[in-house]
């Protein structure tokens, strides 16, 4: 209830006659309706609508769609986005319009005919900071590890983003944990973006049309992260032809099919892939190879139903799952997710989203029936959650969102058995959980004047465990008193946050700008895990009566600005971010198959900072970026140690080259670089012996840091000849990862020697030299 | 159990490469390590006492020498005696000792001059009470590995009463095999509190390792111990201890022992129970 009248109080001087800027006595008329590609009849996002005759515009929202308010008159809008040829359209506004514009996109045979001028300076005039978008053409021109192109993989290049390990699907946000990542797909949460432990990410490009990563500045309809949140958006399928789309590469393939069940109304789109490398396994002559699995593979289906221009729906599911198993373990995890999303118009002013998610993920560990060890490890995590946004385009002013979402959770922690008749185990179940998680947002988005714009909004959390659970009661020195036993349906324990978020854009006429923002996030679910690359063997636990919600403050600083009719894009952000109650776990921690896992939690504090140098290139011949960040993370928890240490993401110095050159109409060249400070690592500064093995006396915290970590990949593309009514295309792509073959560090470890045992030395693991691989891309279409 | 898992992990391992690097380390300052302890029988009586050293010290551990080493049960026991110069460091029970169970142990040391931050240095142990080996098996697995597996398996009822922690450890005509703490198994009862242990595996034996595999006629003897929590943990923390697999280890931390003053290491007390077999010819 308390939320009503937050909410009630936010929206009232939106309300009142006096936030309308323009004279009543201007009739008002709206244009509405969406953007969409000509070729296939996806909604383009993030697409501007640019009125010359006001110099001002906006941009098309996450399916396409904008609402515009002008005072009756005659206009020039102009269409575009990048990649699209920009499409000038007059316009007579006498009454309301509702219309719908196909943008085609640029042929490289073209000459350059567009008017530069009016396009893609959203990186200067909209008011959100420190996000990056991504269109899957960008993600794939990287080079990448065994030809493998990967959302993630490209994440991880971005400034103020570090990759946790080498190799790992899990990063660091502004020296934020990677459990402090949100990652959406379709909306609805991935809780293990990794396969093949963590050497690809569960995205697969042919059914991604683009991702974009929030760093800070999080918009009010997002919460329950501290450090970001990475949408990824499913492609919806071509409603007018038939395309067929897919890959060989040397571990994968994939294969992609989409197009129209009714024309230009209905589409779907199935997408699959598998990793095969353990096909060759049966050919080996080793006979224990011979039995060995593993393997990956991944489904993604949508299906866009536009029931008539003010409804359109969609469900989408992903479902992918990882095996592995030989003659003493098999293992198996992955993920599942459904969305449905009801798109609604109810006026030319107000949109609104239903969406339903349903998310799924689990893993299972165990041994081969028939010994007297076998045993089999469940668990698994299951989010029910539904979502209702509201956008109301209010004036030309105003533009307020707002809504909720409840998501269900429920965290089954493990369930461990012993299997097959011969077994010594009995089992063990670890305590499930239960707890709803829900938020009430409203943000507006107020022009004043014509170079300001103020983004200023709250987003209320609430989190509450809900029976049947256990609580365990702590000493202060972590050791268990008692527990209580919670009835089925009762609520034991609520937290609540108010998380403001602000944000402001000061435009020096579209050249360039200066903005900030401020934002707080609540963060109740968080990832059992103290290793640095991550397992699939993830447990997230709730906050509860003896873990309290992390919370998170970050205020950034921003200068952007364009060159070259906005083809370079420029911009310094700095940032400075508090955490409070983040984790860490105390030394030797077990987290697996323990009831008592929060007697091990450690909490404190957290603060990291930086700046970010980014200059973004869009050139016919070169794309890509280059970025610079210098950044420090630490973290402050006494019972861990008594002064602050550094995070183990905390490393200062950070480049980032990922550049694509167009060197000739059918070849194309990549290449990145990157380098990074060496991670911070606690190392022996004395030796004990005891029991005939040495160990080890060591340093502070993180006192010490791995060698410097760099690297260089390159890629080579040669496409086929583009004709126009060709029906089939194809491309071959040659990349090689780690090109000069540097063996950067994965980890060091302090080795007793086995001929003489009062030797010790310290050995580097490294985990890839050079890797060249081959993939073959083919595309046929069918209108 | 988690042992288990992790052994599962390690195979999950993409098999990384290495390479032996140098690393420049800074000394700490210098600590006294203490390890050894007592028992029900005569098996173990004896303390060694020695001093950290540099990481890359490459040499026998310093022993600390003429110590003054005492035993107690709250009251005064025995004195224990350094051999000199035969065993430096090496402090021993003068007469047969044999600890009680449910007893706690108090061993006092006092040094000739202060090591790390003290000159005095004490820990307490109890004996904790061990489930009856019944007996052993030995089953050879060819389908494990390339050239098969031997599997020790034992059998035991589990008393079930608290939990208990044990601690395994074989030996082949009457030689330790599991002679490093890096090869001793350690269980605790949480999945077989209070029944029987039918076939528990406790070592495995690669049949490709000449220096460890049995053969017929080989006697195998297989030491059972109650140790108490803080043992076991210590023990885990040996194992893992210099080892980082980012997969799955935490960060590095101090091993955690029972000595007072941050002295290093830890003075063990346990019973012990035993099985004996001979491996039968084919």
């Amino acid at each position: 209830m308390k939320f009503f009248y937050y909410c009630c109080f936010l929206l009232l001087p939106l309300m009142s006659p006096g936030a309308y800027a323009l004279p009543d006595n201007v009739k008002k008329h709206t244009i509405s309706g969406k953007v969409t590609d000509k070729t296939d009849g996806e909604s383009l996002v993030g697409a501007t609508v640019f009125v010359r005759e006001m110099k001002t515009g906006t941009t098309t929202d996450q399916y396409g769609r904008f609402s515009l308010t002008l005072p009756e008159g005659i206009y020039n809008i102009v269409f575009s986005f990048i990649g699209y040829t920009s499409s000038p359209l007059e316009i007579t506004l006498n009454k309301d319009i509702s219309l719908k514009m196909e943008l085609a996109t640029e042929q490289k045979e073209l000459q350059e005919v567009v008017v530069r001028s009016d396009r893609n300076d959203q990186n200067v005039v909209k008011p959100q900071m420190s996000v990056f978008k991504m269109d899957i053409h960008t993600i794939q021109k990287i080079p990448a590890l065994m030809g493998e192109v990967d959302v993630i993989k490209a994440i991880q290049l971005l400034p103020g983003v570090q990759s946790v390990s080498e190799g790992s699907s899990g990063y660091s946000v502004r020296g934020g944990a990677p459990d402090q990542n949100l990652i959406l797909l379709d909306e609805a949460t991935v809780y293990n973006a990794s396969h093949l432990m963590g050497f690809f990410s569960v995205f697969n490009n042919d059914a991604v049309k683009d991702v974009k990563l929030y760093k800070g500045d999080i918009p009010a309809n997002y919460g329950g992260r501290l450090a970001s949140v990475l949408d990824v958006r499913m492609d919806e399928g071509n409603s007018k032809g038939y395309e067929v789309n897919g890959g060989i590469g040397i571990i994968s393939s994939r294969i992609t099919i989409e197009g129209p069940i009714k024309k230009e109304k209905c589409s779907f789109i199935v997408s699959g892939r598998r990793t095969y490398a353990d096909l060759f396994l049966p050919l080996s002559s080793n006979k224990a190879l011979q039995n060995n699995r593993l393997y990956f593979y991944d489904l993604n289906a949508k299906i866009n139903y536009e029931i008539n221009d003010n409804n359109t729906i969609f469900l989408s599911g992903y479902f992918g799952r990882d095996v592995f198993s030989n003659q003493f373990a098999k293992m198996s995890w992955g993920n599942g997710t459904g969305t449905f999303r009801w798109n609604h118009v109810f006026s030319k002013k107000l949109f609104f989203n239903l969406t339903s998610v349903y998310s799924d993920y689990r893993y299972l560990l165990g041994t081969p029936d028939g010994t007297s060890n076998s045993f089999q490890w469940n668990a698994n995590l299951k989010d029910f959650g539904i979502k209702g946004d509201f956008s109301w385009y209010i004036n030309p002013k105003n533009t307020l969102r707002f809504g909720g979402a409840v998501t269900y959770h429920m965290i089954n922690p493990g369930t461990a058995t012993g299997t097959g008749s011969e077994t010594v185990f009995s089992s063990i179940q670890v305590p499930k959980n239960y707890s709803i998680e829900s938020g009430l947002y409203a943000s507006n988005e107020q022009k004043i004047g014509s170079h300001l714009v103020a983004t200023y909004g709250v987003r209320l959390s609430l989190f509450q465990s809900i029976g049947p659970g256990t609580v365990y009661h702590y000493t202060p020195n972590h050791v268990v008193i008692d527990s209580a036993v919670y009835k089925t349906g009762i609520i034991y324990n609520t937290y609540g946050g108010i998380e403001p978020r602000l944000g402001l854009l000061y435009d020096f006429n579209g050249k360039s700008s200066v903005k900030a923002s401020y934002a707080r996030t609540y963060q109740y679910l968080q990832l059992a895990q103290n290793s640095s690359a991550g397992t699939p063997l993830d447990i997230w636990f709730p906050a509860s009566p003896n873990i309290k919600p992390q919370i998170g403050d970050q205020v950034a600083l921003g200068y952007f600005r364009n060159f070259r009719h906005n083809t370079i894009e420029t911009s310094v952000e700095v940032y400075y971010k508090w955490m409070q109650n983040v984790i860490d776990f105390k030394n030797f921690a077990q987290l697996l198959l323990v009831d008592t896992l929060e007697g091990q939690v450690r909490t404190g504090r957290g603060y990291s900072y930086g700046i970010e140098f980014l200059v973004r290139l869009n050139e016919k011949i070169v794309s890509g970026w280059v970025s610079y960040t210098y950044s420090r993370s630490f973290r402050n928890i006494p019972e861990i140690q008594a002064n602050p240490y550094p995070a183990p993401y905390d490393k200062p110095n950070n480049i980032s080259v990922v550049l694509n050159f167009q060197v000739a109409k059918r070849w194309s060249i990549s290449a990145n670089w990157v380098y990074a400070t060496g991670a911070p690592v606690t190392f022996p500064t004395g030796r004990a012996t005891v029991a005939g093995k040495v160990i080890p006396i060591y340093s502070e915290r993180n006192a010490y840091r791995y060698q410097d970590y760099h690297r260089l990949d390159l890629a080579v593309t040669f496409s086929s000849k583009e004709k126009p009514k060709r029906k089939f295309s194809w491309d071959l792509n040659f990349s090689v990862y780690n090109a000069y073959n540097r063996h950067n560090t994965w980890s060091i470890n302090f080795v007793q020697d086995n001929v003489d045992p009062n030797v010790t030395y310290a050995e580097k693991i490294y985990l890839f030299g050079i890797i060249p691989s081959v993939t073959f891309n083919f595309h046929f279409k069918h209108e | 159990m988690n042992k288990l898992l992790f052994s599962l992990l390690i195979l999950l391992l993409i098999a990384g490469c290495t390479e032996r690097i140098n690393v420049n380390l800074d000394n700490s300052y210098i600590r006294l390590v203490v390890d050894g302890g007592i028992t029900n029988d005569s098996m173990l009586q004896s303390v060694s006492i020695s001093k950290t050293a540099s990481y890359f010290y490459n040499q026998p551990p310093p022993m600390v020498s003429h110590a003054i080493v005492t035993l107690s049960d709250g009251s005064f026991l025995d004195t224990l005696v350094e051999e000199l110069p035969a065993n430096p460091g090496i402090y021993t029970l003068p007469k047969k000792f044999r600890g009680v169970i449910g007893k706690t142990y108090g061993l006092d040391i006092k040094l000739p001059e202060v090591i790390g931050n003290a000159a005095e240095y004490s820990s307490i142990c109890k004996i904790m009470k061990v489930a009856r080996l019944d007996s052993i098996q030995a089953e050879f697995n060819p389908d494990m590995g390339k050239n098969g597996h031997w599997l020790i398996k034992i059998y035991a009822q589990e008393p079930g009463d608290e939990m208990n922690f044990y601690l395994l450890r074989y030996y082949r005509n009457g030689v330790l095999m599991s002679d490093s703490i890096q090869k001793w198994s350690t269980s605790d009862d949480k999945f077989f509190n209070g029944s029987y242990i039918k076939g528990l595996t406790a070592f495995r034996i690669n049949n490709g390792n000449p220096w460890e595999t049995l053969h017929p006629g080989d006697t195998l003897l297989v030491q059972m111990s109650g140790i108490t929590k803080e043992y076991y943990d210590f023990i885990q923390e040996v194992q893992q201890a210099g080892y980082q697999i980012p997969f799955f280890s935490g960060p590095p931390a101090n091993v955690e022992g029972n000595i007072s003053n941050g002295g290093v290491g830890f003075f063990t007390a346990y019973s012990n129970s035993f099985a004996k077999l001979v491996i039968p010819t084919k």
